[in-house]
């Protein structure tokens, strides 16, 4: 299944497999050209920092825009046979963890070289520094459990209510905007800085740039709320998901 | 006695299957807006049946009657409201032949992702794939994107998929309305071979001169219930019953 959705997608495009580094390097020049001058970060590589908050960024919500209508997309599948739904998102999710990882492993060569040539790091400090980069492994972990269950909640309900769609759409351009991905949080005044507890993503993409980009975290109690809130919705998601599926065919 | 000595395949217990009719496409603004006007529709109304290993079922009743959704629940497509569906062995569809293909991928491609859907392993695809080609028989094309593809020629990779996946139980309309004569002969050929196996067979037809030389079994659906099921003598009196109405 992923690999028919790996195939499907690069089918027809003539540059392949580059698309998938291409994406989100015309959008990171794009955006660090405008932003640079209206944000004032203050980051030694506003572009790279740029690109670290994009990349896992892009994988959320490209992975929510794309399987919320899946399993309407793929009614023919679901009338022709019994088989466990949930592989129809989950396809999609592992095409995208795939690119994504490709795009990542660039980004963490770009960073290395970076370190090497214009921060000249000596030889002990790289290799702290990439006995770092493990720890974005179960920050991988954290979003796609994060991912899936948004998934699989938006994806089964969009099944009984064909509005949920649109109204994900409508929602995903306004989430960008309310995480930090082209900002940092520590430029929002102190009052406001709460609110973005509520958002799952939040400590998600800083953890990103706390990693690779050596900055801090805003507050450890961030951490804690976004992991619960990540394990909540993949409950609900996984719940709701599993209770609607036997009856996926009724609404179609 | 004799009956409950055999294995049973399919054994739905107390099976009610409800709809719920909509009139537009459901959406959740609606919902919040108007509320309770819910119209159901109850396609199977507390049937008990229970199929044993190697009985030709057919299945006979006007349209509407709920023979589909029987089928449905019998391939677990969908779950009744109340009841359970008990099955035994691999169940394969041959009804909807031509759905379920990805029109940008391949023929080939097309086969191991509909042999995954339909419940064969991959090395199971990988032994059976070159009896698959030869049976489809549509040449070249299994190599280019499914969207050039004729009908015909979906039809003739769909059946080559269900036959080839060697079901336990299988489940088809009376005419496989395969393309050419050829293949509708080669295929029908397939079916009588199915027929003469110690398979599970379940027809649903309007054809009843096809279901009386074939099946030991007929099961009369009428208005979400069993009517009767039975012998071959069932066809009779769904003759009679049609001659009446």
């Amino acid at each position: 299944m992923t690999g028919k959705e790996i195939k499907a997608r690069y089918k027809f495009a003539v540059l392949g497999f580059l698309w998938i580094v291409l994406n989100p390097l015309l959008q990171m020049l794009v955006m660090g050209f405008v932003f640079q001058f209206f944000v004032p970060v203050k980051v030694d590589n506003y572009f790279l920092f740029l690109f670290t908050g994009l990349l896992p960024w892009n994988f959320f919500s490209m992975t929510v825009l794309k399987c919320t209508p899946a399993i309407i997309f793929e009614r023919s599948l679901i009338q022709k046979a019994k088989f466990p739904r949930e592989s129809i998102v989950l396809s999609i999710i592992l095409s995208n963890l795939f690119h994504f990882l490709i795009a990542f492993s660039l980004l963490l060569l770009a960073l290395v070289f970076n370190k090497m040539f214009f921060e000249r790091y000596t030889f002990f400090h790289l290799l702290m520094y990439l006995g770092n980069m493990l720890w974005t492994l179960p920050l991988i972990i954290w979003l796609c459990v994060l991912t899936a269950g948004t998934v699989l909640l938006t994806s089964a309900l969009n099944v009984k209510y064909r509005d949920v769609n649109f109204v994900v759409s409508a929602i995903m351009p306004l989430w960008f905007y309310v995480t930090p991905v082209v900002y940092q949080l520590n430029l929002l005044p102190e009052k406001v800085r709460w609110l973005f507890m509520l958002n799952p993503m939040t400590s998600l993409i800083e953890g990103f740039q706390v990693i690779l980009l050596n900055q801090t975290f805003s507050s450890p109690l961030f951490i804690f709320c976004n992991l619960l809130t990540a394990f909540f919705i993949f409950m609900i998601g996984w719940w709701y998901f599993q209770k609607e599926a036997k009856f996926f065919d009724d609404w179609m | 006695m004799k009956k409950n000595s055999r294995e049973i395949a399919i054994k739905l217990t107390n099976v009610t299957k409800r709809y719920t009719i909509h009139h537009e496409k459901p959406t959740f603004s609606e919902k919040l807006l108007k509320r309770s006007q819910k119209q159901i529709f109850t396609a199977l109304n507390d049937i008990d049946l229970t199929i044993y290993k190697g009985e030709k079922v057919g299945i006979i009743g006007s349209n509407g009657a709920g023979k589909t959704t029987l089928l449905k629940l019998i391939t677990g497509v969908t779950a009744p409201n109340v009841g359970t569906v008990v099955t035994q062995g691999k169940i394969v569809s041959l009804l909807d032949l031509g759905a379920g293909f990805h029109p940008d991928l391949t023929g080939v491609e097309n086969i191991y992702l509909n042999g995954l859907i339909v419940g064969m392993s991959q090395k199971e695809i990988k032994e059976k794939f070159d009896n698959i080609v030869q049976f489809a028989d549509i040449g070249t094309f299994i190599d280019a994107p499914m969207y050039t593809y004729s009908l015909g020629m979906k039809l003739r990779v769909g059946f080559s998929i269900g036959v080839f996946a060697d079901p336990d139980i299988l489940v088809l309309d009376e005419g496989i309305s395969a393309g050419d004569q050829n293949f509708v002969e080669k295929s029908t050929q397939k079916i009588e071979e199915f027929f003469k196996l110690k398979k599970t067979i379940i027809v649903v037809s309007h054809w009843l001169d096809y279901l009386e030389a074939r099946c030991n079994r007929i099961v009369w659906i009428k208005k979400g219930e069993i009517e009767e099921s039975g012998s071959i003598s069932v066809i009779k009196k769904y003759k009679k019953f049609q001659m009446i109405s």
